[in-house]
């Protein structure tokens, strides 16, 4: 049974979930298991007034957006306190970007998360900022904590391009990842230069992209301005609450559910093979703050 | 990439356009190098033929950068594969080239052995205007056309939805428009020719793929009937879960499978028609 595969009729029966759990070795012991841990926190911050209208966005709203979603995840009332709680002074901490062209990470928000770790107590020359040159980087050789932020978008290859694929830079041949609609990205997240060094994952949905065809993939057409930023110390978690959103998004848009091509399996195996985090909502609590029209979810 | 195609790749770009200049030496991506580029998108060129890439940037004082990227796909029907794989971004050709989309900034398409993407920063109507113009001379310089996939003539035309076809060769662009299965049961692998079309009338898909021999093509099917739709037993033909219909059978070195067809009967008679024309 272990090389079950799997079919589109899977899909049709309705019995994929079990498949795949088959397909991964899953015993249903591992299952119960998994229903009394402790749920995950999300959370989710939108603000209306964080992009203006020339499309800029505003630095201020970014910090205290930020500050109020750290403070809620940790539990701390100050943000310093939240940020001294996550690095320490003697750390070096990596923040990693994405660079990718039509939609970057805001440098408005690398800049915040920056600060952050300055006012927590961490020298300036001990963190860095990079995406594609991470394995050249002497901050990221040499990082004992990482902060992972990227916008959060539909992606021709693995289905979308979240926190958990932010990653791949960090693997010194990436395509080694691709197969399967990098299905095993899960497994970067083990490689010695980043394994249990994340502390903060920050996932960018200011304005999504949350449809997309072709290989360049972009088409302003399919974002919209959602205003939001998902901040957790779980990646599987935020990746598979940022797909809920976009299921939601693309029911309302397209007026029925269109799969995303192709699936982005990717986040489920983290959890189930890889043991990443959690992609089952029921066992992720989602802490929604700020402005809530049209927050879908 | 061969020095000569490189050349002639260099020769197509111009100097100027509309107040944009070229800048900077022109990069160049083969097989091996593509990831440098686009890390996974490079993964959908190398299930095709490519041999190379071009990349040059257009820059002007006051306007938003132009990138132009030249693909050397190996072949026309590759250079139309990988148009294809990304066609329907649009409703309406930019009328370039053989076949051609622009919209939000980006111009995608291709001529001859040659697939090719103009992308500006950001659109404004000047971009667009240069980046339109930059397709135009582009594809005035290549001067020859190519012939589209051969298979493309043996799919009924009625109903077919132009703009959902895909030519390609492997499992994983096939699984990119219809998911079938998560191992590659069709046996699909660089040398096979495949093509996949939708239908308007019924949401019906039609696969034909083209083996290099009776023997894998056997294979293929036995595979596919053994994983997809055992239940079928020797008939070929299956009312699967959603009700519709999926039906596989050969000719000669062509495999051809309708999935989702509203009743039996349309299922065979799609089949039927390219049966015909492959003899």
């Amino acid at each position: 049974m272990k090389n079950k595969i799997i079919t589109r009729r899977d899909f049709l029966r309705g019995s994929v979930a079990t498949t795949l759990a088959v397909t991964m070795g899953l015993s249903l012991e591992i299952k119960a298991e998994a229903e009394v841990k402790k749920k995950t926190k999300v959370v989710l911050i939108r603000d209306a007034d964080i992009i203006d209208r020339k499309g800029h966005i505003n630095p201020k709203v970014i910090q205290r957006m930020l500050d109020k979603a750290v403070t809620a995840l940790v539990g701390k009332e100050d943000p310093v306190k939240a940020w001294k709680y996550l690095v320490k002074p003697h750390d070096i901490v990596g923040i990693k970007s994405n660079v990718w062209g039509p939609l970057p990470t805001p440098t408005e928000v690398e800049s915040t998360l920056k600060r952050r770790s300055i006012d927590a107590g961490v020298p300036e020359g001990n963190i860095g900022i990079d995406d594609r040159g991470v394995l050249k980087n002497r901050i990221f050789l040499n990082s004992t904590a990482l902060i992972n932020v990227r916008p959060f978008r539909t992606h021709h290859w693995s289905g979308v391009g979240g926190c958990i694929k932010n990653y791949i830079m960090f693997a010194s041949w990436p395509p080694l990842y691709h197969p399967d609609s990098c299905s095993d990205l899960g497994a970067v997240w083990k490689l010695p230069i980043v394994k249990d060094k994340t502390r903060l994952n920050v996932l960018v949905m200011l304005n999504p992209l949350f449809h997309g065809i072709g290989v360049h993939h972009f088409d302003s057409t399919y974002t919209w301005s959602y205003k939001g930023i998902l901040v957790g110390t779980d990646p599987v978690a935020l990746d598979a609450v940022g797909l809920k959103i976009f299921e939601l998004k693309r029911r309302a848009y397209f007026g029925e559910d269109i799969p995303l091509k192709p699936s982005a399996k990717h986040i489920a195996i983290a959890d189930i093979k890889h043991k990443l985090g959690t992609s089952d909502l029921k066992e992720i609590e989602l802490l929604k703050l700020g402005w809530m029209e049209e927050v879908l979810i | 990439m061969a020095e000569s195609t490189e050349y002639e790749m260099l020769t197509l770009l111009p100097n100027e356009i509309h107040g944009w200049k070229a800048h900077g030496k022109a990069k160049i991506y083969d097989r091996e190098t593509i990831y440098d580029y686009m890390d996974g998108a490079g993964e959908i060129y190398l299930t095709y033929g490519y041999k190379g890439l071009i990349v040059k940037r257009y820059a002007k004082a006051s306007g938003p950068e132009i990138i132009v990227e030249i693909f050397d796909m190996g072949s026309p029907e590759d250079a139309f594969g990988i148009f294809s794989h990304g066609q329907g971004r649009e409703t309406k050709s930019a009328e370039i080239g053989q076949d051609s989309e622009y919209k939000g900034g980006l111009l995608c398409f291709w001529k001859n052995k040659f697939f090719i993407c103009i992308r500006g920063e950001r659109e404004t109507p000047q971009v667009k205007k240069a980046v339109l113009a930059l397709g135009r001379l582009i594809s005035k310089a290549i001067e020859a056309k190519g012939e589209k996939p051969e298979l493309l003539k043996y799919l009924p035309e009625d109903e077919l939805l132009e703009k959902d076809l895909r030519y390609f060769h492997k499992h994983e662009i096939l699984n990119y428009h219809y998911f079938v299965a998560d191992k590659n049961i069709l046996h699909l692998d660089e040398y096979s020719k495949a093509v996949l079309a939708l239908y308007k009338d019924d949401k019906s898909y039609l696969l034909l793929v083209q083996y290099q021999n009776i023997e894998l093509a056997n294979a293929a099917l036995e595979s596919f009937m053994k994983v997809y739709m055992p239940d079928a037993g020797q008939k070929g033909v299956i009312q699967t879960e959603n009700r519709k219909w999926t039906a596989a059978t050969l000719h000669q070195n062509f495999l051809i499978i309708v999935f989702d067809a509203l009743d039996k009967a349309e299922a065979s008679s799609k089949i039927e028609v390219v049966r015909k024309r492959l003899r």
